[in-house]
């Protein structure tokens, strides 16, 4: 009698122990959100050169259908010249914005001609919504875009009742009539094939219980099941069901949720899908990975054409939309969405790692607004991979495939706009661009002449020597770099030295000026650790990671500010409040007269040194500058430069570090240049100071010259008092200042400034 | 520390700029009526500066081109920057949100401005002003130089980022070098 009693207190206990363990848990998981993350809303504005063509790419890459009436969200249509948008309800960091129609009007020469809303009330400036790129969710791996009921469209739940549960508005968590029929279906099988299983019992299984069906774990499933039903409405556990259940597997992301799982199947919102979309989710439910329309194009079909019929069947719908639905294709997207940028991501999920605990970050609903430009991005991402598959089939090293790198910003506001961690780009494993920790090589001799510059001994034209060079070390050895070509030029001016990465010359210069004036440079520029002060260090024995270059070059391209680089703008809490931004900022390191000399000369590498390879792959009136780099026995290939809008760094090599046989200019530079003929980029035509003169030279000696006493001119900028001396025989006047005021103490007198 | 006008060179007045005399106050710059000259062919989509100056870009250096000496150096060519519409309407927006109390709101949408329009002085001196009202001279007065050297040719524009830098310096206690920098926004004024 005790016994019994005792069994029937355990029994009870462990009810209401379930009960407990059910309800927190329910209540408790409905507020675990990852943060979503969003790449930047593109602006639109008359005058933007935008083609029609261009605009239908940017909206397609937000999912809007071509339609004849364009008249849900989501979708658009063309008339003539002019694009009609329904846009959908977006939100931004700064503002919530209603549906509501746009009219494009593009002039027929290509370009923006005018933005009209609603019946014609023309706006100046509008922003499409900003596409989702991801989200940060938990180690375990669960995604998910949680939905409120009046975001799901009505025929879901119909579908899933008349699919998965008929009798789910009338039962108690448990239907046993459909578990009795599962048994006898089983049972005759002799296996497994039905499961019989109500929405709750499903959702249970999803909360708190492994999917393997024995016996004992049936029975708990049927207890907390019937405990959801007794605490919760209908409605709820329906919610509930739809943002929680397991639709499909990206790498190690789970997507739950039919939120997610739209997005993950068609890249586009729940409430537009149309009735065989919704049915094609319905009937992945049963088996994500064995329905996986990816992979499984016709179990996929033929399970989608079944839950029709079924619906069909139950008046859930009609016949004849039932098969008209049915000649539908699966009509999923080729690449997953959330298009998934993992190394960019990456970088975001550390920004924020400063500010935000692991658990903010993947259960509190955040919302992330970054820098991230999705063209640019898919832009450098082929060009990269493109690529690095020519170089490998010139370089055949076996199986072993060169790796790679990019990383792209806006300089003006230091925006990452895209980042590539690697060639595989769908792969989240080693990140090179944030990772890769490699020697600069010759990316390090733009700050060795900014340096020269600043000190008021050199200029574009300044004659050094490139010459051999024996230095003692400190340890006992010698220290005899040599050029590229193992040849010795001798007298070159300064722009030769640069354009054609001379490395005695340049050596000659950086010993005269001192290595801590060196490395204090690549510190005001952005380097965060400073270099180890060995001569080594003036042919680029510095490692950095690409986003560091980056960094570096970024302050060159910006006119000489320095910007913190940063992919993330606002980060947005659930209820919409502004939690943390990360504004934009400059922060003057060199003045701008020192550093437009030296971008010139970046200019003139590009036409003259060992940027000219890429000039063929750039449009031929585009002014870019950029630097090559190929650090020793060709182990890193570098390349990094600058438009008017856009700074572009690569990286090539390989991961264990062996030679790749490929100079900065062989490898990273055809990857850079296919980039930046691509990005649809301004020419760089930053203005020139006006204590600044355009001098022509002639490139092999400096002299000053013009084109009818010499062949080989370059156009360099110079302080205007700095006396240059002519060609012979060009009949130019002898070299006068022509302004009476020291620049150079200037300068001088600035860096003090700064330096304090 | 030196005196901080001599970070930029004095202008030489050797050409008195064609046109008008600018009234000199940083804020008329930004109401003007939009420029009648479309933004500058580019092709693609990053957006484009609606209000670039007539002035032709730098010239690509190309050996096989004849080039005229260029000593001694042709006079800047005096320009004038304008807000494209798009920045125009922004910036307007940001001044009401600003005047409602709401100066991060008018950072955030300066910052679209300065993204379609970077090379622009005239919205770097609008984000500066907002920095100020932040209480971060610091980045106000970046923000001045930075307008600075993009102004060059524009004695108007260029003033205007010297009354910044001024007020930033004035904020930031150096009353000596606010003075010297409020000098120079005079005689750009003027001129």
């Amino acid at each position: 009698m005790l016994s019994v009693g005792a069994a029937i207190l355990a029994a009870v206990l462990y009810a209401l122990y379930l009960d407990h363990l059910v309800v927190k848990q329910f209540e408790g998981r409905r507020w675990t959100l990852p943060a979503q993350v969003y790449a930047a809303p593109l602006e639109l504005y008359a005058g933007l050169p935008m083609t029609l063509s261009d605009l239908e790419h940017e909206l397609q890459r937000l999912h809007y259908r071509r339609t004849e009436g364009a008249d849900r969200p989501g979708t658009y249509r063309l008339a003539g010249e002019h694009l009609e948008v329904a846009l959908r309800p977006a939100r931004f960091a700064d503002e919530a914005r209603p549906a509501e129609r746009l009219t494009i009007a593009t002039a027929a020469k290509g370009g923006i001609e005018s933005l009209q809303v609603g019946s014609g009330h023309e706006v100046p400036v509008l922003r499409l919504e900003p596409l989702l790129i991801g989200s940060i969710f938990p180690i375990h791996g669960e995604d998910r875009i949680v939905l409120s009921p009046e975001e799901v469209p009505p025929l879901l739940p119909l579908a899933l009742k008349a699919v998965e549960d008929r009798k789910f508005d009338t039962h108690h968590g448990v239907d046993p009539s459909a578990m009795l029929r599962a048994a006898w279906v089983n049972m005759r099988a002799r296996q497994i094939e039905q499961g019989g299983s109500t929405l709750t019992q499903q959702l249970v299984r999803s909360y708190f219980l492994s999917s393997r069906q024995t016996l004992s774990r049936k029975l708990r499933e049927a207890l907390m099941a019937m405990a959801l039903d007794a605490h919760f409405t209908k409605a709820d556990l329906m919610n509930a069901y739809i943002n929680e259940i397991f639709l499909g597997q990206d790498g190690d992301r789970a997507i739950h949720g039919f939120g997610l799982a739209s997005q993950f199947y068609f890249g586009k919102p729940l409430s537009e899908l149309d009735l065989a979309e919704v049915s094609l989710l319905v009937a992945i439910v049963r088996g994500p990975s064995y329905y996986d329309p990816r992979r499984h194009p016709e179990r996929a079909l033929a399970r989608r054409n079944l839950v029709l019929r079924q619906m069909a069947e139950q008046g859930v719908i009609n016949t004849a939309d039932a098969t008209a639905a049915a000649h539908r294709p699966l009509g999923v997207s080729t690449r997953p969405s959330g298009a998934y940028y993992p190394a960019y991501l990456d970088f975001v999920r550390r920004t924020l790692r400063r500010d935000y605990h692991d658990q903010d970050l993947t259960e509190a609903g955040l919302r992330v607004y970054t820098s991230l430009d999705p063209s640019a991005q898919d832009e450098a991402e082929r060009a990269l991979e493109h690529e690095l598959a020519r170089l490998d089939r010139q370089r055949k090293r076996g199986a072993d495939a060169l790796e790679g790198a990019v990383v792209v910003t806006a300089p003006q506001s230091g925006d990452v706009i895209a980042i590539v961690g690697g060639r595989n780009v769908g792969y989240d494993g080693f990140d090179r661009a944030l990772d890769a920790h490699r020697s600069m090589g010759s990316l390090v001799k733009p700050f060795i002449y900014l340096t020269a510059l600043e000190s008021g001994r050199y200029n574009a034209a300044t004659v050094v020597q490139d010459a051999p060079v024996d230095v003692k070390l400190a340890g006992g050895g010698h220290w005899t770099p040599e050029n590229f070509t193992h040849q010795v030029y001798g007298p070159v001016p300064v722009v030769r030295a640069l354009a054609e990465s001379l490395n005695l010359a340049t050596v000659g210069v950086g010993l005269d000026l001192g290595l801590p004036k060196v490395a204090a440079t690549l510190q005001r520029f952005g380097l965060p650790q400073p270099p180890a002060q060995v001569p080594a260090m003036l042919l680029g024995a510095v490692d950095v990671t690409p986003i560091e270059a980056a960094q570096l070059f970024n302050g060159l391209a910006n006119g000489g500010f320095r910007n913190p680089l940063r992919a993330v703008r606002t980060v947005i809490s659930a209820d919409g409040k502004p939690l943390k931004a990360f504004p934009l900022e400059v922060t003057q390191v060199a003045s701008p007269e020192v550093t437009y000399q030296l971008d010139r000369m970046l200019v003139l590498v590009m036409d003259h040194g060992t940027g000219r390879s890429g000039r063929a792959l750039l449009p031929p009136d585009l002014v870019v500058a950029g630097k090559s780099g190929t650090s020793s026995d060709f182990r890193d290939s570098w390349f990094a430069g600058f438009s008017g809008n856009h700074l572009t760094v690569v990286w090539v090599g390989y991961d264990d570090n062996q030679p790749t046989g490929f100079t900065g200019s062989a490898g990273a530079l055809p990857v850079w240049a296919h980039i930046m003929a691509g990005l649809g980029t301004s020419s760089w035509n930053a203005p020139m100071p006006e204590s600044l003169a355009e001098v022509h030279i002639e490139y092999p000696t400096g002299l000053r010259a013009t084109a009818a006493c010499a062949t080989d001119i370059v156009a360099v900028a110079v302080p205007g008092d700095a006396a240059i001396p002519p060609r012979p025989g060009c009949g130019l006047p002898e070299a006068t200042a022509t302004q009476s005021a020291g620049v150079f103490e200037r300068a001088q007198q600035w860096l003090r400034s700064i330096a304090h | 520390m030196p005196a901080l006008a001599d970070i930029i060179p004095r202008v030489r007045v050797r050409y008195l700029p064609v046109l008008i005399v600018m009234t000199g106050l940083s804020a008329c710059a930004l109401f003007r009526a939009p420029p009648s000259q479309p933004a500058p062919a580019s092709t693609g989509t990053a957006p484009a500066g609606s209000a670039q100056p007539a002035q032709p870009p730098p010239p690509t250096p190309s050996p096989l081109t004849p080039v005229p000496p260029a000593q001694p150096p042709a006079p800047t060519p005096s320009k004038q920057f304008h807000l494209g519409a798009a920045s125009s309407a922004l910036v307007t927006q940001a001044h009401q949100q600003a005047d409602s109390g709401d100066v991060g709101q008018a950072a955030a949408t300066l910052e679209r401005a300065v993204l379609i329009e970077p090379d622009n002085p005239l919205v770097w001196i609008e984000l500066g002003r907002v920095r100020l009202a932040e209480n971060n001279p610091a980045q106000a007065d970046a923000m001045g130089r930075k307008a600075l050297a993009l102004a060059t040719g524009d004695a108007s524009a260029q003033s205007s980022a010297w009354r910044l830098i001024a007020d930033a310096l004035r904020a930031r206690g150096d009353d000596g070098g606010a003075a010297d920098a409020e000098r120079r926004a005079a005689s750009l004024a003027t001129r």
